[in-house]
């Protein structure tokens, strides 16, 4: 009878999952996350795999990982982890299928080999989730609410908001901010040098409590100005910065004020730019 | 005028310049401050040109007393001008930095009164930055070119990196177009950063203050004057070597003044020229290529249907087909179609297990290109028996066409075409012909366009 393994979707419960299907010899198709944020109707299950619960032991997981760190090396083991938080479809059983060559031991120098074909596609996939995490350093966008608090909401691919944490407390050491994934429902509040995990069910509240300022709008001004009209290139900029992140970007978010754009005065006419020249020194003699 | 205005009038005015990196510097925020640096830099976002924006880009001031005819601030240009004041901009550089906007500032400015008083500007906004609200950010400052020694030593001490651009690759050019300026003026304060981080270099304590740890860069315009690849290759080249630069940048010409010394304001940027010169500082960057080994004086342009890598490997045939499994990091470098991350992963898998296409296949090496230049069983041997001349057609032939073609490219030509390529009027299709043995030249149909308006 094969089975689909019920876990609890962090590392760990992987973990404890693949040490009991050692330790039971489980006949294994598929992995099933249940994650808080999900509802049960949305996760896809296997008609014909019986669905299987396994609970977390931070006990088995530690066992685990040791004999990883012993066939392979730490590295292997931090990449697993980066890979499992790709929370791609499959994934569990992409790291399962490498751990069972792993520890089958019929090449004595399998953990050493970047380049077998088990561990190339998990490369791949941990660089991706790699790429988002530097995205994601410049990509969080701060909103400052009324109380002096930094607010951020993000939408990411792939569950990173934990390996970013460090960057911005290097960052910002002396700030009280909050970064919420608003996907996956939950947050991390820093204040006082600590950072404390939270639950956020309802992310709108908070970004009603911290709208854009003026200086979202300032900053929203000077980046319509930087782009160069003759060089405008849509698919470079999606490529780029792909659409996904729009959302929670004021600089691709907020609508575009054309009052004080000066970046097609060559499109304008000759008296325009002299109009607004006078208009301009004229403002210079006021504000002397 | 309001913070807003000047804003908007400063950021447009600094927008012309390229450098865009925030990388080379690694710090901890300041005790009491904020603000890092990230040795390998951060994009924050990308304009709608997709150019990436990392730091807040701006001029002190755009009120000139220069007159560069490429120039968009240039005193004879009617622009609104504007001036900050140091507080404004700091104020605004920390804001922004508070809500991850950037990663720190861009400052340049126009020559405003002479240079050292305008250096002394920029210096008091970085010093107050640094040393009054503890900025740990990354700063890049621009080396006025003519400021005195003493200012350019005090900039180093608070910049990340400096900078000072050449804009015209060449110095009779540039005098021409710039007649303020000359490559005597712009080395000079190059040469002097570089000698003084050279010095600083030698002391290893980590409590020492670092001079420009993120180094030095450089522009320059491409299509504003007649220089060929070759030479603007070799200029940068020299950079590299000497002024142990880390990135020089090229920026293709923006027609933005309508000036008889320059190329008609109609012009299109030369973006794929601009595109290609990149791939081939990539090459000597980051693929241990030589500046001569990608050009020299009898091809002087780089090819714009195929990169410089591909290019550099059908020259050189007798290096051809590489085995993978035994030939140097450096040959399989040279492959077309693999990259660092793939050489990289061959030099450290192949001790384990042999090299198949499947795994070149999974590691994303474009074997579309590669596999003509790779020794491997499985690639068939009929194509390591071709002759560059009938690659070439079968390299270009799967990409979509280069330039696009507009009404005006297909029309015959009413003026006599040069003698020597008479038949590229005619739009040829680039369709592969792998059986013809003749050499196949290279077949352009926008020739004899850019030669009338060359005329």
């Amino acid at each position: 009878m094969s089975l689909a393994i019920h876990y609890d979707s962090t590392f760990d419960g992987f973990l404890s999952a693949v040490f009991e299907i050692y330790r039971q010899h489980l006949d294994v198709t598929s992995f099933v996350a249940e994650r808080p944020y999900e509802a049960e109707h949305e996760v896809s299950s296997d008609l014909f795999a019986q669905p299987f619960h396994i609970e977390t032991s931070d006990e088995s997981a530690r066992r685990l990982k040791r004999a990883i760190t012993n066939a392979a090396s730490k590295d292997v083991l931090n990449l697993l982890e980066t890979c499992f938080r790709s929370e791609d479809a499959g994934i569990e059983m992409n790291i399962l299928a490498y751990l069972r060559k792993l520890f089958a031991g019929l090449d004595p120098n399998y953990g050493k080999n970047p380049s077998s074909l088990e561990m190339i596609p998990l490369i791949t996939i941990a660089r991706s989730v790699r790429r988002e995490m530097d995205n994601m350093y410049g990509m969080v966008r701060f909103n400052k609410a009324p109380d002096g608090m930094y607010v951020a909401e993000i939408e990411p691919k792939y569950d990173i908001l934990e390996m970013i944490i460090g960057h911005f407390r290097c960052r910002y050491p002396n700030g009280t901010w909050a970064i919420i994934d608003v996907k996956r429902g939950f947050g991390v509040y820093y204040e006082n040098y600590k950072t404390h995990f939270v639950t956020v069910p309802d992310p709108s509240y908070i970004s009603a409590h911290a709208p854009p300022d003026e200086f979202t709008r300032m900053w929203k001004s000077y980046y319509d100005t930087m782009a160069i009209k003759e060089r405008i290139n849509p698919r470079l900029l999606r490529r780029c910065l792909p659409v996904r992140y729009w959302k929670h970007l004021p600089e691709r978010s907020l609508p575009s004020q054309t009052l004080g754009n000066r970046g097609d005065s060559r499109l304008q006419l000759p008296s325009t730019i002299a109009k607004s020249n006078a208009v301009a020194s004229l403002m210079l003699k006021q504000s002397n | 005028m309001d913070l807003r205005e000047k804003l908007n009038i400063l950021g447009d005015a600094a927008k012309y310049d390229v450098s865009c990196s925030s990388s080379g510097s690694k710090r901890n925020s300041p005790k009491g401050g904020m603000g890092c640096g990230h040795s390998s830099g951060i994009c924050h976002t990308w304009s709608a040109d997709g150019r990436c924006i990392s730091l807040l880009k701006v001029l002190f001031s755009n009120a000139c007393k220069y007159d560069c005819a490429y120039c968009v601030n240039r005193r004879s240009n009617d622009v609104p001008r504007a001036t900050f004041t140091p507080k404004e901009l700091i104020n605004l550089t920390l804001e922004f930095y508070r809500r991850n906007y950037i990663e720190g500032l861009f400052l340049s400015s126009a020559v405003i009164g002479t240079p050292d008083y305008t250096m002394e500007l920029l210096i008091k906004v970085a010093k107050e930055l640094r040393l009054v609200h503890h900025f740990g950010g990354y700063i890049h400052l621009k080396a006025i070119p003519g400021a005195s020694s003493r200012l350019l030593f005090e900039a180093g001490l608070y910049a990340d990196r400096s900078s000072v651009n050449i804009e015209i690759p060449s110095d009779k050019q540039l005098q021409y177009l710039a007649p303020e300026k000359n490559f005597a003026s712009i080395y000079r304060p190059m040469n002097f950063l570089a000698e003084r981080k050279l010095e600083y270099k030698t002391d290893k304590s980590k409590y020492s203050p670092k001079f420009l740890p993120a180094g030095q860069s450089t522009q320059m315009i491409v299509g504003a004057s007649g220089e060929t690849d070759f030479q603007i290759l070799t200029l940068s080249a020299g950079f590299y070597k000497q002024q142990q630069m880390k990135r020089v940048y090229f920026s293709g010409y923006v027609p933005i003044n309508a000036d008889k010394r320059l190329p008609v304001i109609t012009t299109k940027p030369p973006l794929l020229r601009e595109h290609r010169l990149y791939q081939a500082d990539w090459l000597m960057r980051f693929y241990k290529f030589e500046y001569n080994e990608i050009l020299d004086e009898k091809n002087p342009f780089l090819d714009p249907d195929l990169d410089p890598k591909v290019m550099w490997a059908l020259r050189h045939p007798e290096c051809f087909p590489v085995d993978l499994q035994t030939a140097d990091y450096e040959m399989i470098l040279r492959v077309p179609g693999i990259g660092v991350r793939s050489a990289q992963l061959i030099v450290s898998g192949r001790r384990y297990s042999k090299i198949r296409l499947e795994h070149l296949k999974k590691m994303g090496v474009v074997l579309k290109r590669a596999k003509y230049f790779i020794y491997n069983n499985e690639v068939p041997r009929e194509l390591h028996r071709l002759y560059p001349e009938m690659i070439r057609p079968l390299l270009i032939a799967g990409k979509p066409k280069s330039d696009q073609l507009d009404l005006f490219d297909s029309m015959p030509v009413a003026l006599p075409a040069p003698a020597n390529n008479t038949q590229t009027a005619m739009p040829l299709p680039r369709i592969a012909q792998p059986t013809s043995a003749l050499p196949i030249t290279r077949i352009a149909p926008s020739t004899p366009t850019l030669s009338i308006a060359n005329n």
